[in-house]
């Protein structure tokens, strides 16, 4: 079987992990290790911990595979989410302890202009368009609690606002986007 | 929708739990819950499903070429009591008689050893006080003689179908709990060794304990191990 299974969608790797294929596992993470990495990279900052994500992410996927239900969602976002998980449980959990809270550096690629790449895809034209229906500085604090990791307090230290307000703001986000996204 | 009434908070909390602003103890009791409320477990999926284009910002970054190989060995123990050819199935088996036959042997002991002449309580006994009207199950470690402990739950407690409970103690000092097993409904003996001062914690885990070596799940109960004096 070559590396990446060409003719095998990640559904169908999946239900062959279930099966205990190690090449259909191989294949996934062929497929997926880059893209778990760099989710996990992004949110932990830190080649070691994101790796360690990555890791976990992988073996819950080969003990869970037989409880994944296709109907319930897209494997990449079931994938994406484990790794999510485990990345921001780690950088909360023992990444900041070590760290300390650092001010985190700014990074220029989060600008409203990287979300055109939403618009590659369906599901992301839908949520560029609700994300669209945000005031900028709320469309920021969800970019930067999802892509970043960034908890309250980070979010409130580098928006110079209080705690309490970006809490709010993003409760008052999500329901904006929920009834956009439904 | 004003988004602040109580029947919308749990909603709230799937929503943040996926947008990942919880704190990590927050977000552990998200996932715990998911696995019991299927109303919010579903709310989980709807942001996840809707959220999971934003992954397209992040870059794909190439994992260590070392990281497939730790991956493989944190997986493969886990594959060899499914292989049915195996020797380890085998062994399970000759293990397994053997249990019965501890077990068997330990009921005729009891059942042939005389009636005490009186309450003794040569043996640990314990009562758990809790509040009068609390429906939650407590756990219970008991010391035995040759300084083993046994914990048991005085009620069953209840956990989704795929999860376990898992045992862990953080000895003074220690910055990591070490795994010391999962805990079935009927207790766990843990060997002697756990110094006083030592913290035993119960988290809730994917079936058959934490696939890291480190608590994966919420942690629900904690104690610490002490003396009487």
């Amino acid at each position: 079987m070559p590396a990446e299974a060409p003719g095998l969608s990640d559904r169908d790797l999946i239900a062959a992990c279930a099966q205990q294929d190690r090449a259909a596992f191989r294949a996934l993470y062929a497929r997926w290790g880059g893209k778990l990495n760099g989710v996990a990279m992004r949110i932990t900052r830190d080649s070691a911990l994101a790796a360690d994500a990555t890791h976990d992410a992988f073996v819950q996927v080969w003990q869970q595979a037989g409880r994944y239900d296709p109907s319930l969602g897209e494997p990449g976002s079931w994938l994406v989410s484990l790794a999510r998980y485990r990345a921001l449980d780690l950088v909360r959990r023992r990444g900041r302890e070590v760290l300390g809270h650092q001010p985190i550096e700014e990074q220029a690629d989060l600008a409203p202009d990287p979300l055109s790449q939403l618009l590659s895809s369906a599901d992301g034209g839908a949520l560029h368009r609700c994300l669209q229906t945000l005031t900028e500085q709320r469309r920021r604090l969800v970019l930067l609690a999802f892509v970043e990791g960034y908890s309250h307090t980070q979010l409130a230290e580098r928006l110079a606002l209080p705690v309490g307000t970006v809490k709010s703001w993003i409760r008052r986000s999500l329901v904006g986007l929920k009834e956009c996204l439904s | 929708m004003s988004g602040t009434s109580d029947d919308d908070a749990p909603l709230d909390l799937a929503a943040e739990y996926v947008l990942g602003t919880l704190d990590a103890d927050d977000a552990t009791a998200a996932a715990q819950r998911a696995a019991s409320d299927a109303p919010f477990a579903a709310e989980i999926r709807f942001w996840e499903a809707k959220l999971a284009p934003l992954a397209e910002l992040a870059p794909e970054v190439a994992p260590p070429a070392s990281l497939w190989t730790r991956i493989e060995q944190s997986t493969q123990a886990d594959s060899l009591p499914r292989a049915a050819n195996d020797n380890a199935l085998a062994w399970w088996r000759a293990s397994a008689l053997t249990c019965l036959a501890v077990a068997a042997g330990l009921a005729a002991f009891i059942a042939l050893r005389p009636p005490a002449p009186a309450p003794s309580y040569a043996l640990p006994i314990y009562a758990v006080l809790a509040p009068i009207g609390s429906t939650q199950p407590l756990l219970v470690a008991v010391a035995g003689q040759q300084g083993s402990l046994l914990i048991r739950a005085t009620a069953s407690i209840q956990v989704a179908a795929d999860r376990d409970l898992e045992l862990w103690s953080l000895p003074p000092g220690a910055t990591k709990p070490a795994p010391l097993g999962v805990l079935p409904a009927a207790g766990l003996t843990v060997p002697p060794g756990q110094p006083i001062g030592t913290k035993l914690l119960v988290s809730l885990e994917p079936k058959g304990g934490s696939p890291t070596g480190q608590p994966t799940g919420a942690v629900l109960y904690g104690g610490v191990l002490s003396e009487l004096d």
